[in-house]
């Protein structure tokens, strides 16, 4: 396995170097330009707090608290989010992280 | 001239305290008598005077008082307008820092360094204005430290304990839990999680929900209609979720600002309770995060240490007592620790072993030679929980051929999707031309006691580098020649 240095505005392509300094002086913007093409950010995302945390009900208790800490982490951090979108749609998923625990394993 | 001072600049409350001769800590009033200070900041119209304290939080006009700017002090673009002067979040906490100097220095001498205390997840930028904040108010930062690290020196201090600690602090705004080992006077932390805007004045605010639909079933209409008038009755919800505390269920009369007449509010603490119980499972969540994190089991933990006043709340307890198996137990006061905390370690910080509160790196192309697969994702450099002052390196190959701009991401963040961690800057590094792709990049990051990070990007062909403090643009981030101007200004300044 090898890594190879990627620009995140190079991958997503389209700005002139001068553009892309002023994007990156700015904290958050660069990864908003990513979080445009992130599930949560999509009208047709699902809507169950099952499907918004993707359980399946194949999965047993200990793949479902796993799933669930790991979405957790994801959007606890999101919740800081400069951004007040990306704040919104965290808060979201986090109510329906709480609301999956409490139904998997009960209310605390 | 008081030697070891630490501040708590906290949301709602900060605080002072200072080292005295016998080397136990103590928390310095201010000219009101308070040991504490609620961090608000008035602008008054009449006078050219800016009230700092109680006095800002039970009178003036809501539009002129500025509650909770620390929330805001990661947000580069957050100013507040008043009479046409734009203040940015490092100057209004600036004028809280100056009333605590002002007013604490008249007892324990003249205060001119200090460590000044953050949440474990404050980003660069917040860490940053907050030092900012200092210097304007005429202050060095010796240090800053995370706040529930402070918690725990001096719980450590005070209790004389060894063992594994879990510190869990529930202050008004931030929620943070710090693991760390104790021996002696040896302090190492092991991880520090947090969650940004779960605290007491959430609490306060589901509170309000709650007056505000009584009132309404039983008047039909709304208690209120301004922001002077919500702000009372936040005053009185957060009264009776202290009562909640203590009592079983709390009455209470309101009215709103319009002859509405007067509802009765009846709430009991098994209600309370079950309006925050989301909140209360996302510190679950965190608290397991913290553990996971370290591969640590609820039974690895010596001590569970409540800090912050939201720890009062009967089920904060009980929670962790379920969760732990044994009683957790308050440093004194939970709402002074911090500070205290903070004074102690402005003398021991030598024997205090921090740790990363973040992961650092950059975003690459990974290519699995076994799989063929390759995917965008976030390299990591430093590792969270690395303890510091640290530097790692990672090489890493250029992706075409004659490039001429090596540009590299700083990324803060676990994951490795790109979509869930941040982008916090760039260094752009011109190399020499008519080179072929797969040119060697060695990417090193710096990671220094104040949490403050580092880049520098050297290519190896070339011997060329270029090295970077993280750095923000943005309408409330100060230039060093704007804040020294705004220092002058605001050091003439008449705080109360």
């Amino acid at each position: 396995m090898f890594k190879i240095l990627k620009s995140l505005s190079n991958s997503l392509g389209g700005k002139s170097a001068a553009k892309k300094q002023a994007a990156a002086a700015k904290p958050g913007s660069l990864l908003d330009k990513v979080n445009k093409g992130a599930p949560v950010a999509k009208p047709e995302a699902p809507k169950t707090p099952e499907e918004l945390c993707g359980l399946d009900p194949k999965m047993d208790k200990d793949q479902v608290l796993a799933q669930l800490k790991l979405l957790f982490r994801r959007y606890n951090r999101s919740a800081s989010s400069l951004d007040a979108q990306t704040r919104h749609q965290a808060e979201k998923m986090l109510d329906a992280i709480v609301q999956m625990r409490e139904k998997h394993f009960g209310e605390i | 001239m008081a030697e070891y001072v630490g501040i708590d600049l906290g949301t709602t409350l900060s605080g002072l305290a200072y080292l005295k001769p016998d080397g136990n800590p103590e928390i310095v009033p201010n000219s009101d008598g308070e040991r504490l200070t609620p961090s608000v900041v008035f602008f008054d119209s009449h006078e050219d005077v800016k009230l700092v304290g109680s006095a800002a939080r039970d009178g003036g006009e809501p539009d002129r008082t500025i509650f909770q700017i620390k929330r805001y002090m990661d947000d580069p673009e957050h100013l507040v307008d008043i009479d046409g002067k734009k203040w940015t979040p490092a100057e209004i906490s600036a004028l809280i820092l100056s009333k605590l100097k002002r007013d604490c220095s008249k007892i324990c001498g003249d205060i001119t360094e200090v460590v000044i205390t953050v949440p474990a997840n404050f980003n660069e930028l917040a860490r940053k204005s907050t030092i900012a904040a200092a210097e304007m108010a005429g202050m060095t930062v010796k240090r800053l430290v995370n706040e529930p690290t402070a918690a725990a020196v001096y719980y450590a201090h005070s209790q004389g304990v060894k063992g594994r600690v879990l510190v869990f602090d529930l202050g008004g705004g931030t929620l943070d839990t710090t693991i760390l080992e104790v021996a002696g006077d040896q302090i190492k932390i092991l991880t520090s999680e947090g969650a940004r805007h779960l605290g007491g004045s959430n609490f306060d605010d589901i509170l309000l929900e709650a007056y505000a639909e009584q009132y309404r079933k039983q008047t039909g209409t709304a208690l209120y209609t301004d922001e002077r008038h919500r702000r009372r009755v936040l005053q009185a919800t957060e009264d009776a979720k202290k009562m909640l505390s203590k009592l079983q269920r709390v009455n209470d009369t309101v009215a709103n600002d319009q002859n509405s007449g007067i509802a009765r509010i009846d709430l009991t603490r098994v209600e309370f309770e079950a309006m925050i119980r989301h909140m209360l499972t996302r510190t679950v969540f965190l608290v397991e995060q913290a553990m996971d994190s370290v591969n640590l089991k609820p039974s690895d933990i010596d001590h569970v240490v409540l800090v912050g006043g939201s720890t009062r709340i009967p089920k904060v307890k009980q929670l962790l007592e379920k969760m732990f198996g044994k009683t957790p137990k308050s440093c004194g006061n939970v709402d002074e620790c911090v500070a205290l905390g903070a004074a102690l370690f402005a003398k021991k910080s030598a024997k205090i072993q921090e740790v990363c509160n973040a992961s650092y790196g950059t975003l690459a192309m990974i290519y699995n030679a076994k799989t063929g697969e390759e995917k965008l994702a976030n390299s990591i450099v430093i590792p969270k929980n690395t303890p510091i002052p640290c530097s790692r390196s990672q090489v890493y190959q250029t992706s075409e051929d004659n490039e001429r701009v090596i540009e590299v991401d700083i990324t803060q963040g676990e994951d490795e999707d790109a979509k869930f961690i941040d982008v916090i800057g760039r260094i752009t590094l011109e190399v020499p031309p008519n080179r072929p792709k797969g040119c060697e990049i060695a990417v090193t990051f710096s990671y220094d006691e104040n949490q403050r990070v580092r880049a520098l990007v050297v290519d190896k062909q070339s011997g060329r580098s270029k090295e970077v403090a993280v750095s923000y643009k943005g309408a409330g981030v100060l230039s060093p020649e704007e804040l020294k101007r705004r220092s002058a200004h605001l050091r003439a300044m008449r705080i109360e």
